[in-house]
């Protein structure tokens, strides 16, 4: 066959007739990606808890009681997946039934899919009974695909969880294909794995399912097979749009259970931790690994996390945030050390994991030099005092604001955000003191807009001396609620010389309210 | 000893100074190397204290007769804000206001507020900030603390460099102290508008001897004024 050199030269490979599209290699953001999909087809019988019997769990469709998971000891005595509740106790009366938990399967998928941050930091999960692992470029470290995966799934048998891997270039290939059992597809023969898929497999909504059925289209290699248009216009274009992620045309998103950590330190443990003591030891010898890391990359931890690894299955972690990046061992082992109280190792962690989830650069400080001299020094040293104190209790600042409104005059900001002092802010005189609840007090006054000649006070009448005012402060109709009153704040002297910010909430004419608001000095 | 051999023996004033430098320096009180010298307040009552102002590094009781306590808080914003830095206010509930402590020198970027509703948190709190060497002034309000917390208070600031200002309202029997100073601080009635006067009275302090005072804060300049050494025109013109 001669070749045709005028043509312009094809981006894709031409689609020979019989077989369309398993030739055409994958693109977009998917290409080189492997993913592992887990399928825990027992979770709604083990998240509910060891069985002694043979069991089954069931969950109530309308008002049909239907079998969604069977114990490999209740599937041998003949209950199966998709009988109804009285038929599998007519079958076999002595399967124990259990109703299906749903809150319990979702939280024990979501300890599982933190005890696979193991092997990838990229896990998500595949609700309702899969996991999701990117494990691009991890799988030399464990000696290949297929050895990662048999150590995956012997690490879930461990933990006592019925598993089906597979491994393809897409996160819906792997998970439809451990559906059906499970394999290892190599790279790049994603699309002839699509083709030979079952429709069921892919999950699609029962009606379109149904629908395809009736056209006689048994695999997804025979919709592939189908012209678009026709296809999109009647089963919808959610249909094509899967089609097209399963062949990695279109991108599929990967929410990740937890941000990949930018630095990370992992100790494996021979003996499980059981005392704190334990666990400050580990510590102490991982938080200096973390730091020179850090310390080489010139970068400072904002988000350090702490996660602990118990024997059984289960992650506990331990967060901490801070103000500035740091990569100073003993001051993040003093933040830590709070937070490692709400631990509960119970039977020992097996394995932490330190983990620097946000950075920022930090420059060295040049060492040797004298200590307090540098506001670069002091600056560091603030920052950690704030860290410690913000680890136990409230700590903020007082920013100015543009507003007249006494209680708007300051707003709480975080201690570390910077502030600037507007220029006429505060210009007449104000209380050092405002009472956080202003307290209503009783008030004689000559006429009704005059300044208050006693006032009554927490049970006593107390003269005054002086008073000056009125300063009247017009409520912020832009941000108050309209049925706020005006205030005339005074300042008034009592007889022993105490100065006290009082105010006339309302019109004098309008029966107001008084109030004390503030202390002068 | 080097002193003998410094100082002859019968030269008693010479050794004797030698001796109270010597004994400053074990116990650091109010004097640290590498900071400057005390916070000052104003002229008479630097006077009276040995160090010549409010001491850093040390810890300094202030007790408020009133149930408010205005005055005692215009004495310790001054204080806190000559101390020149970072300024930590631990209180229940910090009612600080930075419109008021602004006329006082005290700017809001200056103030950290910091609430312990515990004690135990508060003087936690407290100690953590007196030995930061990057704060100036701590503040704590506090019903009043034992002698072994105020110790550890004393020795924070001793190794941070902080001046450490205990608040609390007055009382008949203030107890043991443990701080450097005490003053007792009520309001006096104004003689002008806009002048507040104070009753300051140094109940203890160490090394130094107690005084009374009459002092008029003037916010126009910034100074706190000691009415018996000013000219008082103020008082004539005001009864003219």
């Amino acid at each position: 066959m001669r070749r045709r050199v005028c043509r312009p030269p094809r981006l894709t490979a031409p689609a020979p007739e019989a077989l369309p599209p398993p030739t055409l290699p994958p693109s977009g953001d998917t290409v080189g990606r492997r993913f592992l999909a887990l399928h825990l087809p027992l979770l709604p019988v083990e998240a509910t808890g060891r069985a002694e019997a043979p069991t089954l769990v069931w969950r109530a469709e309308g008002s049909a009681r239907r079998v969604v998971a069977v114990e490999p000891r209740a599937a041998a005595l003949g209950v199966a997946v998709g009988q109804s509740l009285a038929d599998a106790q007519a079958i076999a009366p002595a399967v124990r039934p259990r109703p299906e938990d749903g809150g319990a399967e979702a939280a024990r998928l979501e300890a599982l899919g933190l005890w696979a941050l193991r092997f990838t930091p990229l896990v998500a999960l595949d609700p309702p009974d899969g996991l999701l692992l990117d494990i691009t470029g991890v799988e030399p470290l464990f000696g290949g695909e297929v050895a990662l995966r048999d150590r995956v799934l012997r690490g879930l048998a461990r933990l006592g969880h019925a598993a089906q891997a597979a491994i393809a270039g897409g996160t819906l290939l792997a998970s439809a294909i451990a559906r059906c059992g499970g394999t290892v597809v190599p790279p790049g023969q994603d699309a002839v794995a699509v083709a030979g898929l079952p429709l069921p497999a892919m999950r699609l909504p029962v009606p379109v399912l149904v629908g395809l059925r009736r056209l006689g289209l048994e695999r997804a290699g025979d919709v592939l097979r189908q012209p678009r248009a026709p296809l999109a216009r009647r089963f919808g274009a959610p249909l094509v749009l899967l089609l097209d992620r399963m062949l990695g045309e279109a991108a599929t998103p990967f929410r990740s259970l937890r941000p990949p950590p930018e630095f990370q330190v992992v100790r494996e443990m021979m003996e499980p931790l059981i005392t704190r003591g334990g666990i400050d030891a580990a510590l102490s010898r991982m938080l200096p690994a973390l730091c020179v890391q850090l310390g080489d990359a010139g970068r400072g931890v904002l988000r350090l996390v702490l996660r602990a690894h118990r024997g059984d299955g289960t992650v506990q972690e331990a967060m901490l945030g801070l103000g500035l990046p740091s990569r100073d061992p003993a001051h993040l082992h003093r933040l830590l050390e709070s937070r490692l109280e709400a631990l509960e190792p119970r039977f020992g962690f097996e394995r932490l994991d330190l983990l620097a989830e946000r950075t920022e650069p930090l420059a060295a400080l040049q060492s040797g030099m004298v200590a307090g001299a540098t506001p670069a020094a002091d600056a560091a040293a603030l920052a950690q005092l704030i860290d410690r104190l913000g680890q136990r209790l409230p700590v903020w600042r007082l920013a100015p604001r543009a507003s007249h409104w006494p209680e708007r005059a300051a707003m709480k900001v975080d201690p570390f955000a910077s502030i600037d002092t507007p220029q006429g802010w505060a210009a007449r005189p104000r209380p050092l003191r405002l009472l956080r609840q202003p307290e209503q007090i009783e008030v004689i006054a000559v006429l009704p807009d005059a300044p208050p000649r006693r006032i009554h006070w927490r049970g006593n009448w107390v003269n005054i001396r002086a008073a000056e005012g009125p300063e009247r402060f017009e409520p912020e109709w832009w941000r108050d609620r309209p049925d706020r009153p005006v205030r005339d704040y005074y300042r008034v002297e009592c007889a022993d010389g105490t100065r006290l910010w009082v105010c006339r909430a309302g019109l004098p004419e309008a029966s107001p309210r008084w109030f004390l608001h503030g202390v002068f000095a | 000893m080097n002193m003998t051999a410094r100082f002859s023996p019968l030269d008693r004033s010479a050794l004797l100074a030698d001796l109270r430098s010597q004994v400053a320096g074990l116990e650091h009180a109010g004097s640290r190397p590498g900071r400057e010298d005390a916070v000052p307040l104003c002229p008479s009552l630097d006077q009276a204290l040995p160090a010549g102002g409010l001491a850093r590094a040390a810890l300094h009781e202030v007790l408020a007769v009133g149930e408010l306590g205005g005055p005692a808080l215009g004495f310790i914003a001054l204080a806190l804000a000559r101390s020149g830095g970072t300024v930590l206010w631990i209180a229940p509930e910090p009612e600080a206001w930075p419109p008021g402590l602004l006329r006082f020198g005290l700017g809001p970027e200056r103030l950290l507020l910091v609430r312990a509703t515990r004690q135990a948190d508060a003087l936690w709190a407290m100690e953590e900030a007196l030995r930061c060497r990057a704060i100036s002034a701590a503040l704590l309000f506090s019903p009043g603390i034992n002698l072994t917390a105020g110790r550890r208070l004393m020795l924070a600031a001793e190794a941070g460099g902080a001046l450490g200002i205990l608040l609390r309202t007055d009382s008949a029997a203030p107890g043991p102290a443990v701080a450097l100073t005490r003053w007792r601080i009520a309001p006096l009635p104004a003689l002008e508008p806009d002048r507040p006067r104070w009753q300051v009275e140094l109940l203890r302090s160490r090394g130094g001897a107690g005084g009374q005072w009459s002092l008029c804060w003037r916010e126009d300049d910034g100074a706190l004024e000691d009415e018996a050494l000013a000219p008082a025109p103020s008082r004539r013109s005001r009864v003219g």
